[in-house]
């Protein structure tokens, strides 16, 4: 940025707003990375839930909190 | 035992090939025997960033499914005398290659060379885990562009999970090099800069390479840039080359000298 631009102020530069977006977009694709074992586990609970449910579906989502990772189970019974 | 280096990226087009050819040519210039493999099956270009093309007999495939021996399908350079080069099969069967068939090649390679460079094709297919599978070191390349950093690193999230050595709970050594950055643009804050790929990527870096024309019209000649004395990339690609043998070696001094107007109105 030059001096003239630093003074009379320029809209955000093009860099600092690839920037934003990849760290955005990383955390939200490494947190699905970090649980590679997601469809297995999703598959299994599923086969547990159908001894005794109806359950349809099983949805995952990953969740990372400060210090917390999280596992959001969101379980579909059928009808 | 030679060592393996996987050269790779996520996206295609980022410049693996001319980074595992100049890199391949920078250590055979530094006294190590090295064999450079295009493991990008069914699309070949090593050789014609090498200018080996037309001394192709057999490749990797024949090698591996025993159609030839291996000093058969081993190209020696035609400048360096310590490096070899073993080309990709033009098959259009992409799975192709067989786990303990690459296994056993570079086994063999392993013996013979101190260094073996690992051109692997882009994506995170069967190709890639290939190349990854026993690599000792892994090169990340990426360009300073929001695809190639995401690319980057996806691939570098799954690099241990493919490996042979993370798997004998050894760890790959991973490294980023960042490819055609353009200092000016990275001045008037239009590209990310190295540090900005750095704070993402969390690797450490191992070589920035300034975009150069020059390349463009070495790779139509077929002679790697690495020889030429007056470009920026390759001394950039020197540079790495000496840091790939643990040499500690200053970064390019890539900054943009600009008089005090141009820094006033730029």
């Amino acid at each position: 940025m030059t001096l003239f631009e630093k003074f009379f102020g320029k809209k955000k530069a093009s860099a600092n707003v690839a920037k934003d977006r990849l760290t955005v977009m990383l955390a939200h694709e490494r947190a699905e990375c970090a649980v590679p074992y997601i469809d297995d586990l999703k598959r299994d609970i599923l086969e547990v839930l159908r001894k005794y449910t109806k359950a349809g579906d099983v949805n995952i989502k990953t969740e990372k909190n400060q210090n917390i990772d999280m596992l959001e189970i969101e379980i579909q019974l059928g009808n | 035992m030679g060592e393996v280096i996987t050269v790779t990226s996520g996206k295609g087009g980022v410049g693996k090939s001319t980074l595992s050819a100049n890199l391949a040519v920078g250590l055979s210039e530094l006294g190590k025997k090295v064999v450079a493999i295009d493991f990008d099956i069914g699309l070949r270009n090593l050789d014609m960033i090498l200018g080996l093309e037309n001394r192709i007999v057999y490749d990797v495939v024949d090698v591996m499914e025993g159609r030839c021996n291996l000093s058969q399908a081993l190209i020696n350079d035609k400048r360096s005398k310590n490096l070899y080069f073993l080309p990709a099969s033009q098959t259009n069967d992409k799975d192709i290659l067989d786990r303990e068939k690459v296994r056993e090649l570079l086994e063999k390679l392993k013996k013979d060379f101190d260094i073996i460079i690992l051109d692997s094709p882009a994506g995170i297919e069967s190709g890639f885990e290939h190349s990854i599978f026993l690599a000792d070191r892994a090169l990340v390349v990426s360009t300073p562009d929001v695809s190639a950093v995401r690319d980057a690193d996806r691939v570098i999230g799954i690099i241990d999970a493919k490996s042979q050595k993370a798997k004998d709970g050894e760890e790959v050594k991973k490294y980023v090099i960042i490819n055609r950055l353009k200092p000016e643009m990275v001045e008037t804050g239009s590209m990310l800069s190295v540090d900005d790929v750095l704070n993402i990527l969390a690797l450490p870096l191992i070589g920035v390479v300034p975009d150069d024309e020059k390349i463009i019209t070495s790779t139509n000649e077929g002679e790697p840039i690495y020889y030429d004395k007056d470009s920026q990339a390759a001394e950039a690609y020197r540079r790495i080359a000496r840091r790939i043998l643990g040499e500690e070696v200053e970064f390019l001094d890539l900054s943009v000298k600009k008089g005090f107007f141009k820094r006033l109105f730029g």
